[in-house]
């Protein structure tokens, strides 16, 4: 059990989260049982005044969550150097059975949240408040996959054990890993290139032929992509080593916390790319933000093959 | 996208209705800076003492072998160190004669620590001790050089002479003249320390001429010292290897567990702030409702009028949440934080005289923002709404 | 246009307690007319120019203004529509007295993000037009009661509605400034605004440029 700070500020928080997201809950099932945009009834004008908590409640959560999840590698990268063997937050994030998956649905969560708010933005410009009803079923399920994330979270600092040896992320980002990451190292590194800037110039063509559902896709295909890229290939030029691949190592003050640049202009341009597929209103404004976006990540990440080739006049 | 959404005027507005509402808010200010105050008070203390530790801990001898008998630290046989030696990476290893000595008088105690001029010190302050004072004299008479702390407690002692009598275990007097002063490096080192050749300490403790306090063993690549304290280890089982970074993780840990109980029941305090905070918005006058009820009818959304108070709550929290920790800086590293560092030392009375090094870093921030800007804002939450869904027409008429 | 069709409002005060205040309203109002609605206090004139400014929602019936029907208006959007729409003169007035003469009257605009230079000639044509420039920046408070009256037309006037209500616009004044409200009236209906005002004043009831008299009594139109 870990009675760190920084693990007790994000029990508090969470506490916080879970009480009002409660409230959200018990609230979102009402309205979505009950809502009538005609009905003249007082219950329906208390319904329409509920919404609006329910709604700042979310806008609130998620404007936290944002910075709490950098917060949150920030602490895991501390606490590797308390636990034996771990390096980076690779180690601790394999320290227990969880970690991989809280990351995952911590990321999963804030595309979630962040689909909600688009969804409600849309919602209030609406005369009809016509997807009120389902913005808040929606709501439900949210919730749940919040809950996840918060006792998963919780399980998971309860059970690091600091005395438990870990394995470093030079063992578990390599081929010998006997996860399915080693999968990644069995693809030749121009397939992967080939692969990575294909799919880059695949978005491109969508957005000029205007082809909404399948730029949506093929973002959710980059974002995949580029992760293993990542790992796989640039990660490599990073830290100018061909064995080091973990893709949390750059998050740290040695390579200017890059890594933070990197994952937040992925997540962005991927974010508006599948905004794309669900809306189909305004659409030109999600399009060109996450091409932009995914520019700058493909420019940023490209930048250091390059720079070492013009440095060093060799590939690794 | 967020480029439309940050409305100056709006802002202007927040700021102009919280000065207009002076009383309230006064007393809110007023009880977060406290509260920002407590916390980041609490977390520069700590700090700051584990950056004094983590310097005096790498004065630390790498390895430390000590015999262990019983559960307690006992006599360790000098000729262990042959054998040390003669561990690959290792670059030196000598013994140490030291211990504590308690004076009665003004319950204090002293670390007395035996040292021989040609050994190769592992400490840098124990090197210049030696390069500055002539401790050639130490070893043919009986005589001690000590800290700047003892020097001052001695002083209070009514030890005004420059000596003091030692009672050996067997009840018998020595004598030591002090022939110097001396300050070190680390405050959280020279002030309980006497200084003394290995013949006059072992005298003191009545240590056997063939056995030391401890050896202490100095490598080569840091890296091997968990590697090499494994060797030592297989050669002697029955003795005790402490390596610096054990050292590290246990003062790592204490400070974890202090400043974990801290805020368990710092909890206790946010959630009463949450309902202090809580109760304190929600009570409108008349005159307030009245006021939203004007806003609504001239055409200000519910929206509107939730991002107002969102601007009005964050800017007051944000402010106090700054001069929380001005106030904060100035308690801890002007006034060097009376009676709240206390609570973090836990040493003995010699031990508190050191001056807290000024460390602040961004993770400290952050923590204390998080723990205290969002509670805050969490608590306007509900009556905001309550007051920006207020029926227009109800509270005009 | 304006159009009040079949509206009933009645208050709950609580589960035995009701107040019918409007009994089967049916009323037409034309862009650009000026329109008087006469009756004593109580007798629902304030109802219904609350309904007109989407402030309150028929209990049965329909308001509509340009086809658009005002009560099925989401809260947001009623007060978005009375931002653009209308310009509400209260009985009270209605102004914050803590703020200045200036700060009130741009109260309508701040949630709109205008730039200043636009808030800044808004707010000079109106203050130029009502006689008040010379009290900018006088806190409300300060001002006598026909100054304050004249900030709250400003304040109304400030985003150019197309509608215009007045309720008991001289009740605090007297025979001079009352005339000179009247005077507002006619410019303002030469502007082709369409204005609705609630009085028991005489003062009123013969104006010229008045398009309809509109007796209430106790809820129900004669």
């Amino acid at each position: 059990m870990i009675l760190n700070t920084e693990v007790l500020t994000i029990f508090i928080l969470n506490i916080l989260f879970l009480f009002f997201a409660s409230i959200a809950f018990y609230l979102s099932i009402k309205i979505y049982l009950k809502w009538d945009i005609n009905s003249t009834t007082t219950t329906q004008y208390t319904l329409e005044k509920q919404s609006v908590l329910t709604a700042t409640i979310i806008k609130y959560i998620f404007a936290l969550k944002l910075p709490l999840f950098l917060f949150f590698i920030f602490t895991l990268d501390n606490l590797s150097n308390l636990i034996t063997g771990a390096m980076c937050a690779a180690g601790v994030v394999d320290a227990t059975p969880y970690g991989t998956y809280l990351f995952i649905l911590k990321i999963l969560n804030i595309y979630i949240f962040g689909f909600w708010l688009v969804l409600h933005n849309l919602d209030t410009k609406d005369e009809t408040l016509k997807y009120t009803k389902i913005k808040f079923g929606l709501f439900i399920f949210i919730f749940l996959f919040l809950l996840a994330e918060i006792i998963l979270e919780s399980i998971m600092f309860n059970a690091i054990d600091i005395s438990k040896m870990v394995s470093c992320c030079g063992v578990i980002y390599s081929s010998t890993s006997t996860s399915l990451i080693s999968y990644i190292f069995t693809l030749s590194n121009t397939t992967i290139i080939l692969i990575f800037y294909g799919n880059f110039i695949l978005l491109y063509i969508f957005y000029i032929l205007k082809k909404q559902y399948l730029f949506s896709l093929f973002n959710l295909f980059f974002l995949i992509v580029s992760i293993i890229s990542l790992i796989a290939f640039f990660g490599t030029y990073i830290y100018e080593l061909p064995t080091h691949h973990c893709p949390f190592c750059y998050l740290q003050r040695d390579y200017y916390y890059v890594g933070y640049f990197i994952y937040i202009l992925l997540f962005t341009g991927t974010f508006n790319g599948l905004l794309v597929g669900f809306l189909n209103t305004n659409n030109k404004n999600y399009f060109k933000s996450s091409l932009l976006f995914n520019t700058l990540f493909v420019l940023l990440v490209s930048f250091y093959p390059i720079f070492y080739y013009m440095k060093n006049g060799v590939w690794l | 996208m967020l480029k439309n959404k940050i409305n100056l005027h709006l802002i202007q507005f927040a700021i102009n209705s919280i000065l207009r509402q002076k009383s309230k808010n006064t007393f809110i200010v007023i009880i977060f800076i406290i509260l920002t105050f407590l916390l980041s008070s609490v977390f520069f203390i700590t700090n700051s003492i584990k950056y004094e530790l983590n310097l005096t801990v790498n004065s630390l001898p790498q390895i430390l072998v000590q015999k262990v008998k019983a559960g307690k630290s006992y006599d360790i046989d000098i000729s262990m160190i042959d054998d040390i030696l003669a561990i690959d990476g290792v670059s030196n290893a000598s013994s140490r004669v030291w211990g504590y000595y308690y004076f009665k008088n003004l319950d204090a105690y002293f670390t007395i620590m035996g040292l021989d001029m040609y050994e190769i010190q592992y400490k840098n302050t124990l090197s210049n001790i030696i390069n500055n004072f002539d401790l050639e004299k130490t070893s043919q008479t009986q005589t001690m050089v000590v800290g700047a702390g003892v020097k001052r407690l001695l002083e209070k002692g009514y030890y005004l002479g420059n000596y003091f009598n030692f009672i050996k275990p067997n009840g018998t007097i020595k004598k030591m003249d002090i022939i110097g002063t001396f300050d070190s490096s680390t405050n959280l080192e020279s002030n309980d320390l006497i200084i003394m050749s290995k013949q006059n300490a072992r005298d003191i403790f009545l240590i056997n001429e063939n056995k030391a306090t401890d050896i202490v063993v100095s490598v080569k690549n840091p890296e091997e010292i968990s590697t090499i304290s494994q060797k030592i280890q297989t050669l002697y089982p029955n003795t005790k290897i402490i390596t610096n970074d054990d050292i590290k993780l246990s003062y790592e840990t204490i400070f974890n567990y202090k400043s974990g109980i801290f805020l368990t029941l710092f909890i206790i305090c946010l959630f009463t702030f949450f309902i202090i905070i809580y109760d304190k918005v929600s009570g409108l006058t008349g005159d307030e409702k009245k006021e939203i009820g004007i806003l609504k009818a001239i055409g200000w959304t519910s929206d509107d009028i939730l991002k107002e108070k969102f601007y009005e709550g964050f800017i007051v929290s944000f402010i106090a949440y700054i001069i929380g920790i001005i106030f904060a800086l100035v308690f801890v590293y002007i006034f060097q934080a009376p009676l709240l560092r206390d609570i973090f030392e836990g040493y003995s009375t010699l031990k508190t005289t050191f001056e807290l090094p000024f460390i602040i870093d961004f993770q400290t921030l952050a923590l204390v923002f998080f723990l205290s800007v969002p509670i805050y804002i969490a608590a306007t939450i509900i009556p905001s709404w309550r007051v920006a869904t207020l029926e227009a027409d109800e509270v005009l008429r | 246009m304006i159009k009040l069709q079949n509206v009933n409002k009645i208050y709950t005060i609580n589960k035995n307690n009701t107040i019918t205040a409007l009994k089967n309203i049916n009323l037409e109002i034309k862009q650009g007319e000026l329109i008087i609605l006469k009756g004593a206090s109580g007798s629902g004139k304030s109802t219904i120019l609350s309904l007109l400014a989407a402030l309150s929602k028929p209990t049965t019936g329909e308001v509509i203004v340009d086809n658009k029907k005002l009560s099925k208006l989401p809260d947001n959007f009623a007060a978005l529509y009375r931002r653009e729409n209308i310009g509400f003169i209260f009985q009270k007035y209605n102004l914050i007295t803590n703020l200045s003469v200036k700060e009130n009257i741009l109260l309508p605009l701040i949630p709109q993000n205008l730039e200043d230079k636009i808030l800044e000639d808004k707010l000079n044509l109106v203050i130029n037009r009502f006689n008040i420039s010379h009290k900018k920046d006088i806190l409300v408070r300060n001002l006598s009661g026909g100054e304050q009256q004249r900030v709250a037309i400003a304040r109304a006037m400030v985003n150019d509605p197309k509608i215009i209500i007045a309720d008991e616009p001289t009740a605090n004044l007297d025979e001079k400034l009352s005339s000179d409200f009247c005077n507002v009236l006619k410019e303002l209906k030469k502007l082709n605004k369409t204005i609705i005002v609630a009085t028991h004043d005489p003062i009123f009831f013969n104006l010229d440029f008045v398009d309809k008299i509109i007796d209430i009594n106790n809820g129900s139109l004669s």
